[in-house]
């Protein structure tokens, strides 16, 4: 790991800070909280186009930008996932952190007094990684949601150009979903899904970092999470 | 014993057809399914040896729409189809043959041409309380279909109903009506839907499938991709207006007077699959969207079911909520906010006036 201009861990330290979010992890993060933005911005733009263009098509082509820049920002979110992905398995262990193993005992303990953590101020153990709420929401609205934003998306994608490779790759999501336009219905309110989250997600760093006085925001950043005596590590292959 | 039928070419011979108008209608058939020219050899030989196939036509719970499209049709004509392509032994609208008379048409047909008819099914058949819901000869129309489909060799599903339920389908579906390819499934199955479908389609599939002796090219839900394989979005003369962003807002103004796309008025051109935009209606003369009202999606599935027809996207998939899927994800976000709020409210307060908990 990369020295630091801070020797914030001496030896024998009681608390500290320690490298947590490698590099992949915190690039997918903005990766994908960005495109996510703009795809949200974009796709309410195709949906219900606000703003109508003036004078003769052949001046314009406002529909057609917007719709470019959501599929670009489509593209990136598929790779960003696919990396997360890939990272998942390779990555250090607080890669894995949080992800429901939902037939161990240890991640439904963890989920409860998180729970209660919010609930009742009720400080449960600390985990240096994701807890397990926050690693079935990450896993639900993000990956699950992500994922069916992609499928759905690139399936109504694939349309422009039947039998092309994406239509052999997604064009079977739209049959399953109940045709074209059930597909629009469901990728358009999915993606409110999103909001729901981001709302969450903003205000559970918030919440952590005001109360608890961790620095939980910094760590997307640096990649460093605080640290002292007693927090939770996460096992070797999940936590 | 099965019994060989006269070719095309030898019933249009008895009716005097020389030989120049046949080749003339050979190069117009094959025009009219899509092939290059290369291919009139294979039509004409196809018509002039290949048997003519008996087509039984059954009429279940429709509203006829398919077969007053069929009779419409400007290339090949429905005549030359009817009298000439196929041997159409047995359909309740168009046969002269009444009563007890047709039904022994009909299983004439199966006996005497075993697995080598053609079925075509206009319209689809109730499955609840023993398919009384239709009933035709004092039987229920569920088991003609079914006794009909044992012995054929393809099916074709004409229009919506039989493609896909249409509106007799759509919820509540009080008779339990059930497109064709959920009653039968153990046979090759043409969907052709649409309320009704192009009438040069319906014409081009059974061209197709009597020139080639085989079934065309279908797509995952069974529909002729030579047809059916592009939305109308993509073939739309409007479709400039869509990229250039100008939409038509209410149906009297300036945009609607210009043309411009039907997007916001619920079109459905964006998600159906159909050739109206390239091959029109009404010997070409025009379609929905050309006489300036929105595609309502007829050969979809669940077109009834999917929101008001002059509304887009509306309607979420959400049984007992009748509510657009923005309006549910703004009160969400409110729930959220205000949960969020009431959250942070009370922990302010706590922390204020209560031990700190992390020391608790």
């Amino acid at each position: 790991m990369p020295t630091y201009a801070l020797k914030l861990t001496p030896r024998g330290a009681r608390f500290g800070h320690r490298p947590v979010w490698e590099i992949p992890v915190r690039l997918t993060h903005w990766v994908t909280a960005f495109a996510i933005t703009a795809l949200f911005g974009t796709g309410m733009f195709i949906s219900w186009p606000v703003v109508s263009s003036q004078g003769e098509p052949f001046q314009n082509f406002l529909m057609g930008r917007v719709r470019e820049v959501h599929f670009i920002c489509a593209y990136f979110l598929l790779f960003s996932f696919i990396l997360r992905g890939y990272w998942f398995f390779v990555g250090n262990k607080y890669s894995r952190s949080g992800v429901p193993l939902i037939w161990r005992k240890d991640w439904w303990r963890a989920l409860w007094h998180q729970v209660l953590e919010y609930v009742a101020t009720k400080r449960g153990p600390v985990t240096i990684g994701h807890n397990s709420l926050a690693g079935l929401s990450y896993f639900l609205f993000v990956g699950g949601l992500g994922f069916l934003m992609i499928g759905t998306g690139f399936a109504m994608y694939s349309e422009t150009n039947p039998g092309g490779f994406w239509d052999k790759l997604f064009g079977w999501v739209i049959p399953l979903f109940g045709g074209s336009y059930r597909t629009r219905l469901i990728h358009h309110t999915a993606a409110w899904g999103f909001v729901i989250f981001f709302l969450f997600h903003m205000y559970i760093i918030l919440f952590d970092s005001v109360r608890w006085h961790n620095g939980l925001i910094s760590s997307i950043f640096s990649g460093d999470k605080f640290w002292e005596d007693g927090d939770l590590d996460s096992d070797d292959w999940v936590s | 014993m099965p019994v060989r039928s006269p070719s095309t070419y030898d019933i249009l011979r008895d009716h005097g057809v020389d030989r120049r108008t046949f080749l003339d209608y050979c190069v117009k058939l094959t025009a009219c399914m899509g092939l290059t020219a290369a291919a009139t050899p294979t039509v004409v030989k196809a018509l002039e040896t290949k048997p003519r196939i008996p087509v039984l036509w059954l009429h279940g719970l429709e509203c006829t729409c398919c077969s007053e499209s069929f009779i419409r049709s400007a290339h090949p004509i429905a005549q030359d189809i009817i009298l000439n392509m196929v041997s159409l032994d047995y359909d309740e609208t168009l046969q002269a043959a009444a009563g007890e008379q047709c039904e022994e048409i009909r299983r004439k047909v199966m006996k005497d041409y075993k697995g080598q008819y053609l079925l075509a099914v206009e319209g689809n058949a109730p499955t609840k309380d023993g398919g009384m819901y239709c009933t035709v000869g004092g039987n229920s129309f569920l088991n003609i279909l079914k006794e009909t489909a044992v012995d054929a060799k393809a099916i074709v599903a004409w229009g919506s109903c039989a493609s896909h339920g249409c509106v007799q389908n759509a919820k509540p579906n009080p008779t339990g009506a059930e497109p064709v390819k959920k009653i039968i499934t153990d046979k090759p199955i043409v969907n052709v839907p649409g309320c009704p479908p192009i009438a040069d389609v319906m014409t081009g599939v059974l061209a197709n499938i009597l020139t080639f002796d085989r079934l065309p090219e279908l797509d995952r839900v069974g529909r002729p991709t030579m047809f059916y394989g592009q939305r109308i979005h993509d073939k739309c003369y409007r479709r400039p207006f869509f990229d250039a962003g100008q939409f038509v807002e209410t149906w009297d103004d300036e945009g609607a007077r210009k043309g411009w796309c039907l997007y916001k008025m619920g079109c459905r051109g964006p998600s159906t699959y159909n050739s109206c935009a390239t091959m029109k209606w009404n010997d070409g003369v025009s379609f929905p969207i050309g006489s300036g009202h929105g595609c309502i999606g007829c050969s979809e599935a669940n077109f009834w079911d999917n929101g008001p027809l002059y509304e887009r996207l509306s309607g979420i998939p959400v049984p007992g909520i009748d509510s657009t899927p923005d309006a549910v994800g703004k009160t969400l976000a409110v729930i959220t906010g205000v949960g969020i709020t009431a959250h942070a409210a009370y922990q302010t307060i706590r922390t204020k006036h209560g031990p700190d908990p992390k020391n608790s």
